[in-house]
């Protein structure tokens, strides 16, 4: 089971951590600066803007965003528009309200201001994220992530709804490894971290786009959900047919090992694991297939 | 059960054979390139320590510096009239540098740096890894232009290489001519340590992503463990390059050329016997040694 | 050539388990979401979905025990049939999720692992870590994603629903609104099935995601479809406060041995381990000692109310009490709840391992929803039975069909023929108040068991009527033409920057939020209600003339937002006049001045319904001929009324 939460052994008694200490020095109602990266439509310049939000404790980006949404004047008094961003839960396990927040990829709804911007006058840099098509300010289209989950057929193919018993038995640790990996709200943080996942213009077509999505590099989000339904007992039926996706053009082997997408997994996911995995799975499939024919 | 993301039909060469050239990428930067460079390194290093690996006392070799010297001329002596296949051997290896260089380019051209915005450890080694590669195939390319055809930039005159006075050329190489440092000299010094190291990094981090890539290590542990034998082995090359460098960059060329011509004026006997040929003594069978068809005792003669 | 499809609207997991079914069946599917399914508010559900499982069988509980438990949790005012056959469906869809691939913990030989809930002595809530909702979802996500690859669904995602499209008096379709380009159209379907989820944006800030507007049930009850028991809306006991949402902390974080308790002394300032147990009050294991801190969420969530804001005791003087888990063991917690655990070490700040959490109550649920009718199972006896009492035999054997009809096309049906609502939107399955983990169970049960409903109503109900397909392009232009015509008149209205408070959608919909969360949450009272009736009318007005700040032709969110906004007036004014006009406690719904349950007048579902502008409410008998109603108590002691707690035990 992997979690944030720090080692048994390591944690104070107080249960005070880093972050609540960091936290408790921020100043109530302070006026913090959000520079964003603003952009009208697919096709138009960005430009940047500057909001002046009183931020209170405990705030966080969306509650900043919404404060603008009410009020949309920029820093030097002129009246703007509400920015426009994606967001659906707000407790980090939706992954729609994923940006770039000074410089780095994470889910806006977890990130306090209290952590960025903790002093009277600092300035918080929002974007949209880089690797996927803006539709306005800080939304950007997904579609190519989902669309990789269909690559690797990351499903059980099971024989339909009906009432046919239980599924397979697993152990304890199986079930741990897996929950993990099923954790993956398909965000897209390790794909935008990620130097060799990079924008695909539009091709002008749903078709044409899928057809240049399938040649470009599949990205560790979709690998690590090929390696789970790789090891699922039923899953397995298809592994073959994901590991030849994966071991063709934009498969596994466009890993460039930057490890990029591991560290900026906000659900922990070992990323880097399940490339391994898919590149061992892929080297003895080859093997296989080289001598069955 | 197959869907719209079956392989259309008019796939290119590369995307039919996507795999095996993606993995023959990977392999040939450890065989046979990792391990020419390893062996080159440790010969050209010789200079250095070969004083104290040389086991015979030779005619006018006394210095320390001489007694380094002679054991890389016999080091490379031994490397171009002893191993078999040699020219095979150099093709194979130049074939695979080719392969290596081309699709190594091609495939770092679909990466976009971004260490500015995570700069992770890991994520600089990518980085460089690309930077080092690019890097490393202009050196080669400097490296051969030089000293196997002869080119003469930087170092008017030229160094063309051959087996016999390898230490004096390489001097000259580096220093700029054969009568030590020119300006142009400094510069050959300073890419060769350069290069040396972009190659060397290149081969360390490379036989560390090869495990993630082959499936061998699995875990962030054992990625991390495999990880120190790299840095181990890239370390001990490092410092054996630099060495090498360090070498050719102050003996004197001239001296050096003298010390070869001594060398190969005494007779072929100098080579240092061969593993085989030692057992073969060993067992009072020195007059005719012939092992696998190769008579070891004459020089050459195999490859005529 | 024309063909009969199904629309589907909502893609959290009743809409996924309806487009599977339906899709697997043969029809096609056109999926509607107001995002990436997969990013639904279902991944929010936390502890678990229950079952009767083989162990829990052999201890004595059953299927039945568990419909028992639901009908008494929910204050008995559930149409006792459907929530039956719903109780013995539930171990066949933990079976199938299973097949699917959900990654539910295990017992050292593998089996499921079971997990002690709210209304429950008996183990029976099957779970994933802590996050089992988003792991039912994904799973389901998974399958949809396969009949999408195979042609069988075609997914509509950042589509907003606008509207149903009836004609002759059956749903023939929906108008909808692509929230990227701004285009309106309309969409052809032979059934429509409404699977949106709650409304706790009505009450601004709650545990629910920011898309759970009620906007899409609003729009149907305004197009005629009624609305059951609006003044349901459950208030969950545990919630981590915020300023965007209240976070949930889930109820397995007490199923799993989580205490709660605030100090005896008011406004006591000593950290909270440095107070002794003995100064301590366990307030729920006092008061319930049968049950402890796992009664059902409307009772946790008044007792926390009642010594927050009656007696004072809130921690630190504030409206917040302690849940505390720092006497289990650290790691066995990281493997259990590890998920939400996290969720308020990032919120907040401590690691809720070693020190205690402070929670407090948030609107959480929507019991109430779209009213839907059913077919009767085979399971009518005579009288209806007593309570069952717990670990005894059950008095009958979970077979299919017992308490609905498998495959007759009005189950799940609202009034308007061929227009469904599965799951949260659906009032059917939960009464006056929900039992945790029955939520994620009535979604996956109502796509499965009620979509099959929807394929034999599209071939068997419409023979001879053309498919929708067919239809002449009247009542769909003119759906088009009216959206068109209300966005323009929005939209003309804008100017950028800053607008005045009166007219602007965002001040309209928070002051929304606040007065419904000060009148219609945890306690009401008459004077109170009908308060909030008069701000509700005058919100009205302000709506009326309402600004916008941005006049975008492209994705205009605040565009979106403000239509919504009049959309939630509405749904608050149906949830106002049932909270007035239920003159009684029942479950979550508690009137200080009528504290007590009362069957003869009100053991009935109110109705709210939608003609000429108005909304009116009346009440309908319900079908509770299977359990007899009794006093629901869970054996409280120290009440106020001795007589009901003597009739429980």
């Amino acid at each position: 089971m992997i979690s944030t939460l720090a080692p048994t052994g390591t944690a104070p008694a107080s249960g005070m951590t880093e972050a609540s200490r960091r936290r408790a020095m921020a100043k109530a109602n302070r006026v913090v600066t959000f520079r964003i990266k603003r952009c009208d439509g697919p096709g138009k310049a960005s430009y940047w803007q500057d909001f002046k939000v009183t931020v209170p404790k405990n705030a966080n980006v969306i509650s900043c965003l919404q404060q603008i949404a009410a009020n949309p004047v920029t820093a030097d008094g002129k009246p703007s528009t509400p920015v426009v961003w994606d967001s659906g839960c707000l407790e980090e396990v939706c992954g729609a309200c994923t940006m770039v927040i000074n410089g780095k990829v994470r889910q806006s709804c977890s990130c306090l201001i209290d952590d960025y911007a903790p002093n009277e006058g600092d300035v918080m840099t929002l974007e949209p994220m880089s690797k996927f098509p803006v539709v306005r300010d800080l939304w950007v289209d997904r579609s190519r992530l989902f669309h990789n989950l269909k690559r690797v057929q990351a499903w059980v193919p099971i024989d339909g709804t009906y009432n046919l018993g239980a599924g397979p038995k697993e152990t304890p640790a199986s079930q741990a490894t897996h929950y993990v990996l099923s954790t993956c709200m398909s965000c897209g943080c390790c794909l935008e971290a990620c130097p060799q996942f990079n924008e695909i213009p539009d091709q002008g077509s749903k078709e044409a786009n899928e057809a240049a999505w399938n040649s470009a590099f599949i990205g560790a989000h979709a690998i690590s959900q090929a390696r789970l339904f790789n090891a699922h007992e039923t899953g397995k039926e298809l592994k073959e047919e994901r590991l030849d996706v994966l071991m063709g053009t934009g498969g596994v082997n466009d890993c460039g090992n930057a490890q990029n997408c591991v560290k900026v997994c906000p659900k922990h996911i070992p990323l880097t694991e399940s490339i391994a995995v898919i590149g061992r799975q892929v080297t003895f499939h080859a093997i296989a297939k080289f001598f069955r024919g | 059960m197959s869907h719209s993301v079956a392989a259309a039909p008019d796939q290119s060469f590369l995307d039919k054979n996507y795999f095996l050239i993606r993995r023959l990428h990977s392999l040939t930067g450890i065989v046979p390139i990792g391990v020419f460079l390893i062996a080159h390194l440790v010969t050209n290093s010789s200079a250095a320590w070969g004083a104290f690996a040389l086991r015979e006392q030779l005619p006018g070799v006394n210095a320390t510096a001489d007694k380094g010297l002679a054991y890389f001329w016999k080091e490379v002596m031994w490397i171009n009239t002893q191993i078999p296949h040699l020219l095979l051997i150099e093709i194979t290896l130049w074939a695979s540098i080719a392969f290596h260089s081309v699709f190594g380019v091609y495939f770092a051209m679909s990466g976009k740096s971004n260490t500015n915005r995570y700069s992770y450890q890991s994520n600089w080694r990518y980085s460089l890894q690309r930077i080092s590669g690019y890097i490393g195939i202009l050196f080669i390319f400097y490296h051969v232009a030089t000293l196997r055809w002869g080119w003469t930039f930087l170092v008017p005159g030229g160094t063309k290489w051959s087996a016999e006075f390898a230490g004096s050329t390489l001097a000259a190489a580096i220093q700029g001519s054969e009568n030590g440092y020119t300006f142009g000299g400094v510069l050959v010094t300073l890419l060769y340590f350069l290069g040396v190291t972009m190659l060397v990094y290149h081969f360390a981090n490379g036989l560390w992503t090869a495990a993630i890539t082959w499936g061998i290590t699995i875990s962030a542990a054992a990625q991390r463990r495999w990880g120190y034998v790299c840095a181990g082995l890239g370390a001990a090359l490092m410092v054996m390059g630099w060495v090498s460098i360090l070498v050719f960059a102050v003996v004197n060329p001239g001296l050096t050329r003298e010390l070869e011509e001594g060398l190969q004026k005494g007779h072929s006997s100098l080579v240092e016997p061969s593993g085989n040929e030692r057992l073969a003594r060993a067992v009072r069978h020195d007059d005719e040694l012939v092992v696998g068809g190769m008579n070891l005792n004459s020089n050459r003669t195999s490859k005529e | 050539m024309s063909q009969h499809r199904v629309i589907v609207v909502g893609g959290g997991l009743a809409g996924l388990s309806a487009s599977v079914r339906i899709a697997e069946a043969g029809l096609p599917v056109d999926l509607f979401s107001l995002v990436p399914v997969k990013r639904s508010h279902s991944v929010c559900a936390q502890g678990g979905i229950n079952a009767c499982n083989e162990v829990a069988r052999q201890q004595g509980f059953s299927e039945y025990e568990h419909f028992d438990e639901t009908i008494y949790g929910g204050d008995f005012l559930a149409d006792q049939h459907p929530v039956l056959e719903m109780a013995n469906w539930a171990p066949k869809i933990i079976d199938l999720l299973d097949r699917m691939g959900v990654p539910f913990n295990r017992t050292s030989e593998g089996n499921r692992d079971l997990r002690l809930f709210g209304g429950s002595l008996f183990k029976r809530t099957h779970f994933a870590g802590a996050t089992t909702g988003q792991q039912l979802i994904y799973a389901l996500d998974e399958q949809v994603r396969r009949y999408e690859a195979e042609g069988k669904v075609n997914k509509y995602e950042f589509w907003e629903f606008l509207g149903p499209i009836i004609h002759e008096g059956r749903a023939v379709g929906i108008v909808a609104q692509d929230m990227r380009t701004m285009q309106i159209r309309s969409f052809r379907a032979d059934a429509v099935v409404m699977a949106t989820g709650g409304c706790g944006l009505v009450y601004g800030k709650s545990t629910m995601s920011v898309m759970c507007t009620g906007a899409a049930a609003a729009r149907c009850f305004r197009a005629g479809a009624w609305y059951g028991n609006p003044e349901m809306i459950q208030v969950h006991p545990t919630a981590i406060p915020g300023a965007d949402k209240l976070r949930l902390m889930s109820e397995s974080a007490r199923g799993e041995g989580g205490r709660v308790w605030v100090p005896k002394k008011a406004k006591d300032p000593r950290d909270p381990k440095q107070i002794p147990e003995s100064e301590r009050w366990y307030f729920l294991e006092e008061k319930y000692p049968a049950y402890g801190n796992i009664v059902p969420r409307d009772i946790a969530t008044r007792e926390i109310f009642d010594v927050c804001v009656n007696m004072g005791l809130g921690v630190g003087g504030e409206n917040q009490v302690y849940l505390d888990l720092t006497h289990r063991d650290p790691d066995y917690l990281t493997r259990k709840l590890g998920g939400i655990l996290e969720i308020y070490e990032k919120f907040v700040g401590d690691d809720p391992r070693f020190t205690p959490m402070k929670i407090f109550p948030a609107v959480h649920y929507s019991m109430g929803g779209l009213w839907t009718t059913y077919t009767k199972g085979s399971y009518n006896p005579g009288t209806a039975l007593p309570k069952h009492k717990s670990g005894s035999p059950a008095p009958l054997d979970a077979k299919v069909g017992l308490g609905m009809q498998l495959g007759a096309p009005n189950n799940s049906m609202t009034n308007i023929p061929g227009l469904y609502a599965f799951g949260e939107v659906n009032f059917a399955y939960h009464g006056a108040n929900r039992l945790g983990a029955n939520a994620l169970l009535s979604c996956i049960f109502d796509g499965l068991f009620c979509g099959v409903s929807v394929f034999n109503y599209v071939k068997n109900e419409a023979p001879g009527k053309a498919p929708a397909e067919g239809l002449a392009s009247g009542a769909f232009d003119e759906s088009v033409s009216r959206e068109t015509a209300r966005m323009k008149s929005l939209v003309d209205s804008a100017s950028a920057g800053a607008s005045d408070p009166a007219t602007n959608p965002y001040a309209i919909g928070k002051e929304l939020g606040d007065e419904m969360t000060a009148a219609c949450t945890v306690v009401r009272t008459e004077t109170r209600v009908k308060q909030c009736l008069t701000k509700i009318a005058e919100l009205k007005d302000r709506y009326a003339k309402v600004k916008l700040s941005d006049a975008a032709g492209w994705t205009n969110q605040s565009f979106s937002y403000a239509r919504a906004v009049g959309d939630m007036l509405a749904v608050a004014e149906a949830i106002a006049l049932g909270s007035l006009e239920r003159r009684e406690s029942r479950g979550a719904h508690y009137r200080s001045d009528y504290p007590d349950r009362n069957d003869a007048e009100f053991m009935k579902t109110s109705l709210a319904k939608h003609e000429a502008g108005k909304t009116t409410l009346e009440f309908v008998p319900i079908d509770a001929s299977l359990v007899a109603p009794t006093a629901r108590t869970y054996g409280k002691k120290d009440t106020k009324k001795p007589e009901m707690a003597a009739a429980a035990s």
